[in-house]
């Protein structure tokens, strides 16, 4: 059976796309799939440092359909994850190097090959998100609780649609505390703007920093909490689609309790 | 709620992130808006047809435009009507 090849995307940069990518890809991988990650982002390339790849690469996605490489000799697998392969983007090309027919093709390819491929699309709705998402079959569309996130986002999905694809939304660097002050958007409130459907929602978290110094997966670290929401979004997104979306909560203390109580009488 | 919310409810401030919803959904309504030029004037075409068929009107000064304003956005067609045709029963398909 043909794998499926799903984009990742945000028209705005700076959402946390990459790290999603990889770390979903991550977190795929270890769950027993097959996986290839392929960083779109030709000319300004990122997937190979957050995977702490980079230093192994030798041919990249503008070799492949350019024939002067294989897929498997571009394809680099992950020593620490069985099963998880990084195709990386060329860093001397544009993004006029690949057309959509050249992705129509390596999909197909890859579909034989992997049992998810999943594509990390540059930001903008320019040449570059037209190859992610010619051949895709599913797509993630990744925003953080701000007005210009969310509007790009809307965009996106427009975009998206037009292309018959139905996209579900992941929430990322939800700040509980403000949003219970009333200074972050909730999911609800995105989701309500978008409506679209959620795939899961990611809490702000330190270790993104941290495991992208290092290059580490941030699904290994055993206490992120943005990993932990990722694998379930990774599970979600393979075979288990009905598994509970868990809601970002501040960890309350004693005084933050009783405030609340004070001020639920009012 | 905190007591900082509370607060801040209680200086009747609105919460920021209600500005951020309220201008978000102005802003992609008016987004959706920004319709290309050929669109407004195949609406426009289309729409003569339509009231040709009730009403002899002046085709040559009719204005269509999308207007914007903080509290809503509206289409605007202005035809001025030269008289009511005198075509009787059910207009041709």
């Amino acid at each position: 059976m043909d794998g499926k090849v799903i984009v990742v995307t945000s028209g705005k940069g700076g959402v946390g796309k990459t790290t999603i990518t990889a770390s979903i890809g991550a977190a795929l991988a270890l769950q027993g799939k097959r996986v290839a990650v392929v960083d779109m982002d030709i000319g300004l390339r990122n997937l190979d440092v957050v995977m702490g790849l980079e230093n192994r690469i030798v041919f990249n996605i503008v070799d492949i359909i350019q024939g002067r490489c294989k897929i498997k000799q571009a394809a680099i697998k992950d020593r620490r994850i069985e099963n998880l392969y990084l195709i990386p983007a060329s860093q001397s090309d544009d993004k006029n190097a690949i057309k959509p027919e050249n992705m129509v093709w390596l999909c197909g390819k890859l579909r034989k090959e992997f049992d998810i491929t999943l594509l990390d699309c540059p930001a903008g709705i320019e040449q570059g998100f037209r190859n992610s998402i010619v051949a895709a079959d599913e797509a993630v569309v990744v925003c953080t609780p701000e007005v210009s996130a969310v509007r790009d986002a809307d965009r996106i999905i427009g975009l998206l649609y037009a292309q018959s694809i139905t996209p579900k939304l992941i929430v990322n660097r939800i700040v509980p505390r403000m949003v219970e002050n009333g200074d972050m958007l909730s999911h609800e409130d995105v989701v309500e703007v978008l409506s679209i459907d959620l795939l899961g929602l990611i809490e702000m978290d330190e270790y993104v920093v941290v495991s992208t110094n290092t290059g580490t997966p941030l699904v290994m670290e055993p206490d992120s909490k943005a990993g932990k929401a990722l694998q379930r979004i990774a599970l979600r997104l393979d075979g288990h689609p009905d598994l509970p979306i868990e809601n970002p909560m501040i960890q309350k203390t004693f005084w933050k309790k009783l405030s609340s109580k004070f001020s639920r009488k009012n | 709620m905190s007591l900082n919310s509370l607060f801040k409810k209680i200086m009747g401030k609105p919460a920021s992130k209600d500005v951020a919803k309220q201008r978000l959904k102005f802003a992609l309504l008016t987004d959706k808006l920004d319709v290309k030029k050929e669109m407004l004037k195949d609406l426009q075409k289309d729409l003569i047809e339509v009231i040709s068929r009730y009403f002899e009107i002046d085709k040559e000064s009719i204005t269509i435009d999308i207007q914007r304003s903080e509290e809503c956005s509206a289409l605007v067609f202005n035809s001025p009507i030269i008289s009511a045709t005198h075509k009787r029963g059910v207009p041709a398909a």
